[in-house]
């Protein structure tokens, strides 16, 4: 174990860990501040924000030896008897006077600044900055440019860190973004006629540290202090996007990547990061309803449960379709109960949602053809109830002989799914029990509809492409009029109290031997599946 | 100095100085012959370090030492890079060598090589100097024609390529990493170190980058021995074990003020009064000295009470300046406002400054903002205090930035408002009574010059970059 | 310039140019590195580069447009709007020629020819710009104008250099 001393507190640090100061700073709860480094990007050492000094431990003598001159902490290893002091008054006056120089030329327009609540230049300048101003007052610039379709630059904004210039050329690989000029003439530009379109570039408003990269998508829509974050798994893809959800009052107003080293370190794709208004779209469905005599007629929650427990019980042979967007333990209570109503009831996956190739970047991010965050996950579930695994052309094949006499059929995807020939094949059904967010053929002829949860508002695990199980809590509620799948499926098992995703894991961890590992803490980064497969082999 | 002949400088009076003729008449390539036959690389490694030859360049880095930070057993490609992209202001040596004697420098190019196991090597050559890069290709044409260049030169196992590659017009491509950079095709901003060139350079392979005149010297110390090379110069301090000593001939820039300007070889150590008085002929139009820059407008100022430093490596550190740089003098007679020294070299650092290092990029241009503003009569004199606050801060050596650019910015005003701030004060005093006073708001910059300084008034130097 | 645009572009370099610049790959391990090499080459022959240049020469670079014109904009020496004069004359403005009169004959000629620098004079025959050390200081003042240095320059030589443009 190498130690270093930070401010004069030990810090231990793993032998296989390289660490900088910045990072080996944070172990001893002390933030150093900077701008231009990022653990995701190539050391460049220019804002010189970072500044400490640094020195060594003699091994033997315990004598400390300090170098002369300050370091960027960002460039500088912490190795075994590496000693950094970032609070002596030779770095605070170095903190100060980058703070200073970054604001004689920014116009200082918190006022109408998105950033303004999570920038680093206003936090660092209140925590480090000077006490007035000591220069010239410049005539206030605010020019603005838009870098392509989904970002926009705020030109005096920028503090030259050129995050967004590497992530462009090291992370994505297109390299579209530029710095232009020299010295107190720079600016962050694109080559004209050729904008930021590469799939990630969401991702260079959330490396921007100032107000400079504005999301076009987020821009004046909400300050960020009124919004909470909540931990969340990105939907849109079997990669499984470790985000967190931004929202105020229920409402989402932007997702951002959250950093998880085994699925997406710290980013995600705009297919992502902008796909999830759907959640807020006018025409989700609202309310159960019934059809009666052709007509569907709105129903109430309350005694829903027991009336579609008891159809279920009359219908005959039944099958429930399991979405690859349902959590596991959705899936598994689905299953429990249709199996538990019919032991032979048919399971099946349902429709997988897969748009061109995995596309894969430069630093090896991908985003995945496969649409949809949990087929593995349904899968494992249907293939421990079931002896034969069904995909959704194999069970509407099944359906086609007439077996079926009731069926339970679950969505909640973003595009529609279930056109007419599909609708029309359910056609001959004693019950049909449809669960989505949209309207679609399959649901137009549903016995009962039943308006689904998105994402956001579920309780719950995905497993992705690689085995990795995650779990996520609601971020917002869901509208008036729906209960969330979990819910459902809670009451119709006759369970007590509210749906609790946690205990259905943990049922399902022990029975099933796939989730066996997610028995214990799932951390935020989630667990992965694959250690338990190894181990039972 | 009466018995000191000329080395670097010999042959660039003669007719056709920089034809390969005469410069082999002169005993030209000798230096290269004996060593691809006689030495080992090591050997010349070995010459070059015992002679303590020092980089002329500006740091000052021992040229031997450089070299031996080289990998050894490196399966290559190694690089040589030549900074010939002198753009110190008042520096202009290496321009005299490569137009007037590009084979000397060929030739040290070679050797340099030939030491470092270098298989290509870059001639960096600023955009300013079309007659050199017309002198240094002809000699390289001329070179290959003969057989000194390419696969096997005279023979042996080593080959060398020598390119020229131009800059375009940035200073900072004079710092060794910028140069790098430049040359590699990106914009020039310097790299952070470690990894140094020497381990990992242009395009990522261990590199060496050393000055013209730098390997000029090289040749010399092959053709007559690190001993003579030795026997000129000012001894290492005894009592600094840091100080190698400051040896070998130099080649002095003099220009300004002076009656004679040019460029003169004399043995390290010459003191700035010697080369004013003794080369330079003493200050133009009979006045006297006011101050001087002792090696380059980065190295700072010196009053003309402090004219009798030497201007050895060790020199002009003990009277508050930077360092010896490249021993280009430039003289600043009695009339010279202080006020317009300091805003030219805040300006040029201003122009120069490469923009990577926050402290730099913002500090050379609030230093020239002010400066602005004091030359127009609207200074206060806390504006002063700010401006050493900024000298003091930016820079390598208080570690706020990458290069050595911004001490280069810090040095010119540390020197000019310590050395001279009672003319700053008394001039702020005399053209801005009313507002000099610390208590004074702070000025707006919503001003336009009086329309007497037309460069001044330039709203933006940026030339013609695309802008949206 | 829409995707469409770009494919339709009348193409500016000639295939001397890209010959030219093509000669130079062997001397470096490099595509990138012959950024500069090759922005020279269609400078000297064009007097600028224009947008449509760099996209071509990032081609051939292998390269993004963005990448070339990060470092050609560093420079601030290659003009990208219109090409400059048929000559182009840079004025000292640093130490030494400052010492002795370079920025009023800098002045003198913006005066003269009714331009500032970093501008072309009506006729096109001239573009004037300060330049910072020209590094011929033992010739202070002095010009670079195009490959020719111009020593100890006075009001006086700057006006006969002006008129020998014709």
């Amino acid at each position: 174990m190498a130690k270093v001393i930070v401010d004069g507190h030990e810090v231990e640090i793993g032998d296989s860990e390289r660490l900088n100061a910045i990072q080996a700073a944070k172990r001893a709860g002390v933030e150093i501040p900077h701008y231009c480094w990022h653990a995701g990007l190539t050391v460049v050492a220019s804002c010189r924000m970072c500044l400490v000094e640094t020195g060594t431990r003699n091994a033997e003598t315990g004598e400390i030896s300090m170098l002369p001159k300050l370091v960027p902490g960002c460039q500088t290893p912490a190795k075994d008897g590496t000693v950094f002091v970032t609070n002596s008054d030779k770095v605070k006056q170095a903190h100060a006077l980058v703070e200073e120089d970054l604001l004689l030329r920014h116009p200082v327009d918190c006022p109408i600044c998105d950033k303004a609540g999570e920038c680093s230049l206003q936090d660092y300048h209140f925590q480090y900055g000077q006490k007035e101003r000591r220069a010239d007052v410049l005539p206030f610039t605010s020019r603005r440019r838009d870098m392509g379709d989904t970002v926009t630059l705020f030109v005096d904004r920028c503090v030259m860190c050129t995050r967004c210039v590497r992530f462009c050329r090291e992370i994505a690989g297109d390299s579209e973004l530029m710095v232009i000029n020299r010295g107190a003439h720079e600016e962050i530009d694109v080559f004209p006629g050729y904008p930021l379109a590469n799939k990630l570039s969401g991702n260079v408003v959330d490396l921007c540290p100032v107000g400079a990269l504005g999301d076009k998508d987020f821009l004046y829509q909400q300050r960020v202090w009124f919004m909470r974050k909540h931990p969340n798994i990105c939907t849109g893809c079997s990669t499984g996007c470790s985000i967190d959800i931004d929202e105020n009052q229920d409402h989402i107003y932007r997702l951002k990547p959250r950093e998880n080293q085994h699925v997406n370190q710290w980013w995600m794709c705009d297919e992502g990061r902008y796909g999830f208004h759907y959640v807020h779209d006018d025409a989700r469905e609202i309310g159960p309803h019934r059809r009666e005599e052709g007509v569907h007629a709105a129903v109430q929650w309350a005694t829903l449960p027991e009336e579609l427990h008891a159809k279920l019980s009359e219908a005959g042979r039944l099958a429930a379709v399991l979405s690859p967007h349902l959590t596991v333990e959705e899936a598994y209570l689905l299953a429990k109960l249709v199996r538990g109503i019919d032991p032979d009831a048919v399971l099946a996956l349902g429709p997988v949602p897969v748009v061109g190739e995995d596309e894969t970047f430069k630093n090896g991010f991908t985003i995945r053809a496969e649409k949809c965050p949990n087929r593995r996950g349904v899968e494992a579930v249907i293939r421990h109830f079931s002896d034969e695994s069904l995909d959704f052309e194999q069970f509407l094949q099944k359906l086609d002989g007439g077996e079926i006499r009731g069926a339970w059929v679950t969505g909640g995807y973003k595009q529609p799914m279930f056109d007419e020939q599909t609708a029309e094949r359910f056609s001959g059904l004693e019950l049909l029990i449809v669960q989505d967010m949209f309207a679609s053929p399959l649901w137009r002829q549903a016995d009962y509809q039943l308006p689904a949860s998105s994402f956001a508002e579920r309780d719950g695990s995905y497993v992705n492409y690689a085995d990795r199980l995650q779990s996520v809590k609601w971020a917002i509620r869901p509208p008036a009029g729906v209960w969330s799948e979990g819910q459902t499926y809670w009451r119709l098992l006759k369970r007590p109290g509210l749906y609790n995703a946690r205990q259905a894991l943990n049922e399902l961890a022990a029975e099933i031997p796939f989730f066996a590992v997610a028995g214990g803490e799932i951390p935020p980064t989630g667990v992965d599946l694959k250690l338990n497969q190894l181990a039972a082999t | 100095m009466a018995d000191f002949e000329p080395v670097l400088l010999a042959n660039i009076n003669k007719p056709d100085s920089h034809t390969l003729s005469v410069y082999e008449s002169g005993g030209g390539y000798q230096a290269l012959r004996k060593a691809l036959k006689e030495m080992t690389s090591a050997q010349v490694v070995d010459a070059v370090k015992s002679s303590n030859l020092r980089g002329r360049g500006g740091a000052g880095f021992p040229t031997g030492l450089k070299w031996t930070f080289l990998p050894k057993d490196h399966p290559g490609p190694i690089y040589m890079c030549i900074n010939a992209d002198e753009s110190e202001p008042g520096t202009f040596n290496n321009r005299i060598l490569m137009e007037q004697d590009p084979h000397q420098v060929i030739e040290g190019i070679i050797l340099s090589s030939y030491a470092t196991r270098a298989t290509t090597a870059y001639v960096y050559l600023r955009y300013e100097y079309p007659l050199s890069l017309e002198r240094m290709q002809g000699a390289i044409d001329e070179c290959y024609a003969a057989g000194l260049l390419g696969k096997n030169i005279q023979g042996s196992d080593f080959s060398l390529d020598i390119y020229m590659h131009r800059g375009a017009a940035a200073y900072i491509c004079g710092e060794e990493t910028g140069l790098i950079e430049s040359l590699e095709g990106k914009r020039a901003w310097p790299r952070i170190k470690p990894p140094f060139p020497a381990v990992e350079g242009v395009f990522r392979k261990p590199t060496v980058v050393n000055n013209i005149e730098t390997v000029a010297c090289v040749t010399h110390i092959i053709n007559r021995g690190a001993d003579w090379f030795k026997s000129m110069g000012v001894p290492a301090d005894p009592n600094n074990p840091r100080d190698p000593g400051s040896y070998g001939p130099k080649l002095y820039c003099l220009s300004g003020h002076v009656n004679k300007p040019g460029c003169y070889e004399a043995p390290m150590g010459l003191t700035c009064r010697e080369l004013v008085d003794e080369f330079g002929g003493g200050v133009w139009k009979g006045r006297k000295a006011k101050a001087a820059i002792p090696g380059g407008i980065s190295m700072g100022l010196i009053t003309e009470a402090e004219f009798d430093i030497k201007l050895d490596f060790a020199g002009p550190g003990k009277v508050g300046c930077l360092g010896l740089g490249t021993a280009a003098v430039v003289v600043l007679d009695e009339t010279v406002s202080m006020v317009d020294f300091l805003h030219n070299s805040c300006r040029f650092f201003a122009h120069e400054s490469c923009g990577q290092c926050t402290p730099c990029r913002e500090g050379t241009r609030w230093s020239v903002e002010m400066l602005n503003r004091i030359k127009d009569g609207r200074g206060r004199l806390k504006d002063l205090d700010l401006l050493l606050e900024i000298g003091d801060s930016i820079g390598i050596i208080p570690g706020t930035t990458i290069c050595g650019l911004a001490d280069g910015a810090a040095w010119p005003i540390k020197n000019a408002i310590r050395k001279f701030r009672g003319e700053f004060e008394e001039y702020i005093k005399r053209t801005n009574p009313s507002g000099y006073s610390d208590d004074a708001p702070a000025p707006s910059l919503n001003y336009r010059t009086n329309g007497t300084q037309v460069v001044a008034a330039q709203p933006s130097w940026w030339p013609s970059a695309h802008s949206h | 310039m829409a995707a469409a645009d770009r494919m339709t572009a009348e193409r500016i370099l000639t295939d001397e140019m890209i010959e030219a610049i093509k000669a130079y790959f062997p001397r470096y391990p490099t595509r990138q590195a012959v950024t500069l090499p090759a922005l020279h080459i269609v400078n000297e022959r064009l007097r600028y580069v224009p947008l449509q240049a760099v996209v071509e020469v990032a081609e051939l670079l292998e390269l993004a447009p963005a990448v070339v014109q990060d470092t050609l904009s560093f420079y601030g020496f290659f003009k990208q709007d219109e090409p400059h004069g048929e000559h182009r004359a840079w004025v000292c403005r640093s130490v030494t020629c400052a010492l002795r009169g370079g920025e009023e004959v800098l002045e003198h000629m913006c005066e003269k020819l009714g331009i500032h620098p970093g501008q072309t004079t009506a006729d096109g025959k001239l573009t004037l710009e300060f330049g910072e050390c020209l590094g011929a200081c033992d010739f202070a003042p002095c010009m670079l104008a195009d490959k020719t240095l111009h020593k100890d320059l006075t009001p006086a030589k700057a006006d006969e250099f002006l008129e020998s443009l014709g």
